[in-house]
């Protein structure tokens, strides 16, 4: 029994039903993948919950925030519903996209950020949001896009 | 239009204090509520919570003490207690900081009612993104297990992956069950077969947030806030084109003015107001002429909108109404489950039409189409997703019919490329994601 | 709930298009409007798939007292309902329409060159309830296509309306979770992961559920229109299950199985054997001629006359030292036709059937679907039920999600003795209980004695809800043995030596067991399909027919008399046909006719029912009464050593000689795995899908180990075709 496989039964121990951990467990086994979803990944979800590989492709095809496809060492998402486009949202992608030299949705060459657009971040009143690593960064307007950039390929 | 003396309840203290710490929270008085609750009879609590006439703050409004009386009796099965914590409609994010600045009172309020509706299991649903009020969540339910306040209720904090139609109630329960998000046919209803099957509770964030205080001071006392039909606060969610955005909890009934005015401080930048979406984007927006009319349940119908989810967005006139359309249709067709038809196949040809009008492809035909196809997804689907979609942007199209008029007129936007959401890249435009399969040998 | 309503057989009144009818409480609306003579149309509703879904919003009426339409597929009957269909409602006429717009709003309107184009429920419904034109101008959303979900299927992601039939079949009924639906919303797609075949003995079953032409066959595909076949309804003849089939027929050749639902057999499933194998009809080595063996070329053709005349003379050498080994796959009639030319003609008693059967378990019978009604199951041996009944491995996993305690007890003999005591929890439980039934999945012989010794035991013969089914790996081995019974009271003494044998049909031929008996035979003479196994060792070779070439009729391991119908005329006569002709020569008379062999053996096994009686639908006869019955003395079998595991062998559903003709099933057979419990690769640090010696004595086999959770502890279980010499106690380790 492989690490991972333990590591989800033990949170599986916290639902009455172990396949209600599918959710922890993609993203644990995303943590443990370099953000994201190997096929060997979906195995070991699979065999530590008791369903097959293709049960939790399913699950976790459905989800914006688990990948089934490598993404860069820094995840970028710039919120682009109405609240932040609003306020500038559009102009601070467009910075990143300069910056980066990648469109949304695409890796820089070097694999270190992989920009993306999402859908309401849910920070409407400081927005525009952009989340970094997972960790919000409100307001970021394009001004500062640069110096974010920079954060990113100098902390590797 | 009078300015009222702010009332906090759900908020309260939290100005003051750092309420994520337990010893502050109960300097402030937390947790004095659960104490006495638990001193009392469940259908106790349960009539209080009916004389609060607290609604549901999730975005349906449907009264909390009644919802809690529908859960089904001695099946055999344990009771749940789930919280929606899944807030993803663009434009709020009041739970968000509900959970981060009053992470005690929410926890409290859990507490609070799963002793009401005999529950000893509780599941706090919570948006995936939210990563740093996960960690503040989790370290107030840490404290609560140290001081032992949990009383052998079991919280379990789930966290969600990204996907907006999970914050709806079945939707939900069947991601909690581990499956994809997509919702389920009702009836049953949750208080009767909700999670694994069992009688379910689910309430919003906000919702079981408001509890405490109601077991404090009473369900007469809420009820005294607010106005007719729609008792005590909001923490509404300002923001777009507005000075000050933010969280504001204010009482129910003070008026859109007030809030986007004198709250908010305005839209900036001597800009004119030209819209505004008074409950989250899925409901019809109001013209700059209707903000006369109060945040209330009642008020927002007779205006034909919702209170939603108490989501102010504030459009000024720099805003292209067909852009406002796309984005918002976009958002709708990335976010349907792709379980029933009409939302799944109708979202993404609304999305068309609408591009196409916005790119000046399209004829006047095709205006009545983009209505029609939203009339035939209007009232058809599985759960509200679809009709989410279809209301707010027949809504644009009635409501300003004419700029919608002069992109075909006109061979194109009229804003000629100064339009604030001006090329703007939905998620679903970045998709990547080739739908194509390699051939098993 | 739903269930419950049913019970209580209250009777409510429901309006529909303002016709009243009285339906049992509970009863689904669609099934309601059908009393009324009222269709809903209906894409995703499916209740053999469990609840409704709700899903494709075809169903939309309205309801009296509901604001909005209703996706009735998902309410049932309460008394005093009113509904409007289409039919009179113009708010449900309209929201139809536009379910149906939306659909096509994507769906490629590619009906000339659809194999679905003619039988298509979308087509149908769009011409009755749709849009008359499109209203779409943009370009339709394209994929690739067609994807091979695997050998047997091709998927039309373009044609897919999403209605999730097929992943709700994969998830809910076969429960082998294989196909999915991927992504979200407008993007969504069905398919397998990584795109791996979708490998599961019931995966056949999607194409027939789904609605449009999305799910087809690769066998099916492109080779007929609706207008130019005819389905023969007949069973199939693969396994002992004897699921009732559609033939589909066109100029002369079966070009697909499709499924005949029997409710209390098949349920309306087909396994893939059932399915996709029929192919081997027309396998590159089918015999159509007589076949002698020859100096020159091994083997040479001859003529019916010259054929009948050699059969005749081997006959009568033998001097009536002649062994039969029958397949335990000829129908009745054969059995019994061939039993009364060599038993009142030759005086040849001796058969050879690959397992005992007997009436003992007529007392106990009961149909397939008590399986799902039951509230006990007790499974005995190891033998994977699917690979050896396959549709009573659907029965079972309908009958857990029931809420049914479905057991597994292993090693059969042992668990029957085990169980038979009077101190056993598991004995208590089914002796207590109204609704139990016993499965025997093992190969040991006497499985039907030792059951039905057992049923009687625990008291099942005052039980009408408990039962038991013995699996036996013939298809009708009890039809073939009571035929050959009933030719003849004289007793069978074996001949000393052996003068000939007689091989009736594939699987004897196949059969090592026979193999071995024709070593010590003089001659030989086999019945056979395919050259390919009688190459070698027949002196004779006689063509054979499938049982989709055959009239007549087959006894299913309920003991449920079914009735075969030639779809297909055979490339030669049919064995009734010879058989009669070589009777004569020895003043034995015998029709070529199905009908009329059946008659004159009805007479002596089925109380005299006639031929047409037995029905498309056949009914289950009643119980007999219980014989006294003790547990068939066994010597104990013997213990494994500390370490060893007992080795389980087994026929897999996807083997033997139909399956090994056919390119689609080949993916099917299993692979080179040796199956272990969780327990036991833990104890020897063994992980899934490594590779392991599995050692007996100085015979050792490298095999992947597959950890399969449903498994008892202490066994290795090992498919016929990878076990090699293995037997008894095996050890596994690493290599």
């Amino acid at each position: 029994m492989t690490e991972l496989v333990q590591e989800i039964r033990e949170i599986a121990g916290h639902y009455p039903d172990a396949r209600s951990a599918i959710l922890p467990a993609l993203h644990l086994a995303q943590k443990r993948n370099d953000g994201w979803l190997p096929p060997q990944a979906l195995e070991e979800v699979g065999t530590a919950l008791g369903v097959t590989p293709a049960y939790v492709q399913s699950v976790a095809s459905f989800y914006d925030m688990l990948h089934l496809a490598p993404v860069g060492q820094h995840l970028v998402e710039v919120c682009t519903n109405v609240s932040c486009a609003l306020v500038g949202a559009q102009q601070v992608v467009e910075t990143f996209q300069r910056e980066l030299g990648v469109r949304p949705g695409e890796t820089t060459e070097d694999g270190t950020v992989t920009l993306k657009t999402m859908e309401c971040a849910g920070g409407c009143g400081w927005a525009p949001v952009v989340v970094v690593d997972h960790r919000y960064r409100e307001p970021v307007r394009a001004e500062d896009v640069p110096e974010l950039v920079g954060e990113l390929r100098g902390g590797g | 239009m009078a300015s009222r003396e702010r009332v906090t309840v759900v908020l309260a203290g939290a100005d003051e204090r750092d309420l994520t710490k337990l010893v502050e929270y109960r300097k402030a008085g937390g947790f004095k509520s659960l104490a006495k609750a638990r001193k009392m009879q469940p259908p106790g609590i349960i009539d209080e919570l009916l004389t609060s006439g607290l609604r549901g703050r999730g975005g349906a409004g449907f009264p909390m003490g009644r919802k809690a009386s529908f859960l089904a009796k001695d099946t055999g099965k344990p009771v749940y207690l789930v919280v929606n914590a899944d807030e993803s409609e663009p434009g709020d994010f009041k739970d968000r900081e509900i959970m981060f600045r009053v992470p005690h009172r929410l926890l409290e309020g859990c507490l609070i009612t799963a002793h009401a509706i005999g529950s000893q299991n509780v599941f706090i649903y919570l948006r995936g993104e939210y990563t740093h009020e996960f960690d503040v969540l989790r370290a107030a339910l840490d404290e609560l297990r140290e001081a032992k306040l949990l009383g052998g209720v079991t919280v379990v904090i789930h966290r969600g992956a990204g996907a907006y139609i999970c914050g709806e109630e079945t939707a939900l329960l069947e991601s909690l069950e581990g499956k994809r998000g997509q919702p389920r046919s009702k009836p049953p209803f949750p208080a009767v077969q909700g999670l694994y099957a069992s009688p379910t509770l689910i309430n919003n964030v906000e919702t079981i947030a408001t509890v405490p205080a109601i077991v404090e001071r009473g369900g007469a006392w809420y009820a005294s806030l607010g106005v007719e039909n729609s008792a005590g606060t909001r923490v509404f969610s300002l923001s777009g084109n507005v000075v000050n955005g933010g969280n504001y909890e204010l009482e129910l009934g003070t008026s859109l003015y007030e809030l986007i005015y004198r709250i908010g401080g305005g839209i900036p930048e001597g800009r004119k107001l030209k819209a505004v979406i008074p409950g989250g984007s899925s409901v019809p927006v109001l013209t700059a002429g209707e903000i006369q009319y109060p945040l209330d349940f009642d008020s927002m119908a007779e205006a034909g909108t919702m209170l939603g989810s108490g989501a102010v967005i504030v459009i000024d006139d720099r805003c292209c109404m067909v852009q406002l359309g796309l984005r918002v249709a976009q958002f709708y067709q990335h976010e349907s489950c792709g379980k029933c038809t009409p939302c799944r196949e109708g979202t993404r040809w609304m999305v068309q039409l609408l591009r196409a009008i916005e790119d000046g492809r399209a004829e006047h035909s095709e205006l009545d189409l983009l209505l029609d196809v939203c009339d035939r997804i209007l009232g058809k689907c599985l759960c509200p997703l679809g009709d989410a979609a279809a209301m707010p942007v027949a809504s644009y199209v009635t409501k300003f019919a004419e700029e919608y008029r002069q992109h075909i007129d006109e061979g194109g936007c009229p804003f000629g490329g100064e339009s604030s959401l001006q090329g703007v890249i939905a998620p679903i435009d970045q998709h990547t994601l080739t739908p194509v399969a390699v051939i098993p040998a | 709930m739903q269930e419950a309503d049913r019970m209580s057989g209250e009777l409510v009144t429901v309006t529909v298009d303002d016709r009243k009818v009285q339906v049992p409480k509970g009863t689904g609306i669609v099934e309601a409007a059908i009393h009324a003579g009222i269709e809903i149309p209906v894409f995703c509703y499916e209740p053999r798939l469990g609840p409704a879904v709700g899903a494709c919003r075809m169903c939309l009426c309205e309801v009296e007292g509901m604001p909005k339409l209703q996706a009735v597929c998902t309410m049932t009957a309460q008394d005093g309902m009113v509904i409007r269909t289409a039919q009179t409602s113009a708010k449900a006429a309209e929201g139809q329409n536009a379910t149906l717009e939306f659909i096509l709003v994507n769906h490629p309107l590619d009906c000339p060159v659809c194999d679905k184009g003619g039988e298509c429920p979308l087509q149908d419904l769009t011409f009755r309830w749709g849009p008359g034109n499109t209203r779409m101008e943009f370009e339709k959303r394209t994929l690739e296509k067609p994807i091979p979900i695997s050998p047997a299927i091709a998927l039309d992601r373009e044609r897919c309306i999403l209605c999730y039939r097929c992943t709700r079949f994969s998830e809910g009924v076969a429960e082998d979770g294989q196909l999915i639906a991927r992504n979200r919303g407008a993007l969504s797609l069905i398919g397998t992961f990584e795109d791996l075949p979708y490998r599961a003995p019931f995966s056949g079953n999607v194409i027939e559920l789904c609605p449009v032409g999305a799910l087809t066959s690769t066998q099916y595909r492109f080779t007929g229109r609706p207008w130019e076949i005819q389905n023969v309804p007949t069973i199939c003849g693969l396994c002992p299950v004897g699921c009732n089939v559609h033939a589909t027929m066109r100029e002369g050749k079966v070009r697909r199985m499709l499924s005949r639902n029997h409710p209390q057999v098949d349920e309306g499933w087909l396994c893939d054997k059932g399915r996709f194998a029929y192919t081997h009809l027309y396998a590159r080595d089918r015999i159509s001629d007589p076949l002698r063996r020859s100096r020159r070329r091994g083997f040479e053709e001859l003529s019916w006359d010259d054929a009948l005349d050699e059969a005749e003379r081997l006959l009568r050498e033998a001097e009536g030292r002649i062994v039969t080994a029958l397949s335990g796959s000829e129908t009745v009639e054969q059995a019994y036709a061939l039993g009364k030319l060599l038993r009142k003609g030759l005086r040849a008693h001796t058969a050879f059937l690959p397992e005992e059967t007997g009436s003992a378990l007529d007392a106990y019978r009961l149909p397939l679907s008590a399986i799902r009604d039951a509230e006990l199951v007790v499974v005995l041996g190891d033998e994977p039920v699917a690979e050896r009944a396959p549709i009573v491995d659907l029965w079972l996993r309908a009958a857990r999600r029931e809420g049914a305690h479905v057991e597994h007890t292993g090693d059969a003999i042992e668990s029957c003795r085990r169980l038979a005591g009077r101190d056993d929890p598991l004995g208590k439980r089914l002796r207590e209980s109204e609704r139990a039934i016993l499965i025997w999945s093992a190969e040991e012989g006497s499985g039907g004695a030792h059951l039905a010794a057992l049923a009687g035991e625990l008291g099942f013969r005052y039980k009408p809800g408990s039962g038991a089914f013995h699996l036996p790996c013939t298809p009708n081995g009890r039809g073939v043995a009571d035929a050959w019974a009933a030719c003849s009271d004289d007793e069978a003494e074996a001949p000393e030596s052996i003068g000939l044998l007689v091989v009736s049909g594939d699987e004897a031929a196949a059969d090592p067991n026979v193999r071995a008996l024709a070593e010590r035979a003089e001659r030989v003479i086999v019945t056979s399909m395919f050259q390919g196994l009688a190459v070698g060792w027949a002196d004779l070779v006689l063509p054979g027919t499938s049982y989709l070439e055959r009239d007549g009729t087959y006894v299913n391991l309920e003991g449920r008399l079914q009735r075969l119908r030639r779809a297909a005329i055979p490339p030669a006569p049919d064995e009734l046909a010879w058989i009669s002709k070589l009777a004569e020569r020895f003043e034995v008379e015998l029709p070529p006719y199905a009908s009329a062999v059946f008659a004159e053996l009805s007479e002596l096994i089925y109380d005299g029912l006639p031929f047409g009686e037995v029905g498309e639908q056949a009914e289950l006869r009643t119980r007999s009464e219980a014989p006294a019955a003790k547990l068939p003395d066994e010597t104990p079998s013997p213990k494994p050593r500390k370490g060893e595991l007992r080795l389980v062998r087994y026929r897999p559903l996807f083997s033997g000689p139909a399956v090994e003709r056919v390119p689609e099933l080949q993916f099917q057979r299993p692979p080179p795995e040796v199956e272990l419990s969780p327990e036991d690769a833990e104890t020897r640090k063994i992980l899934n899908g490594e590779s392991v010696m599995v050692k007996h004595v100085d015979v050792a086999r490298e095999l992947r180990a597959r950890i399969n959770p449903s498994l008892q502890p202490g066994i290795a279980r090992v498919a016929n075709d990878h076990v090699g010499e293995l037997g008894g106690f095996v050890e596994v380790s690493k290599p």
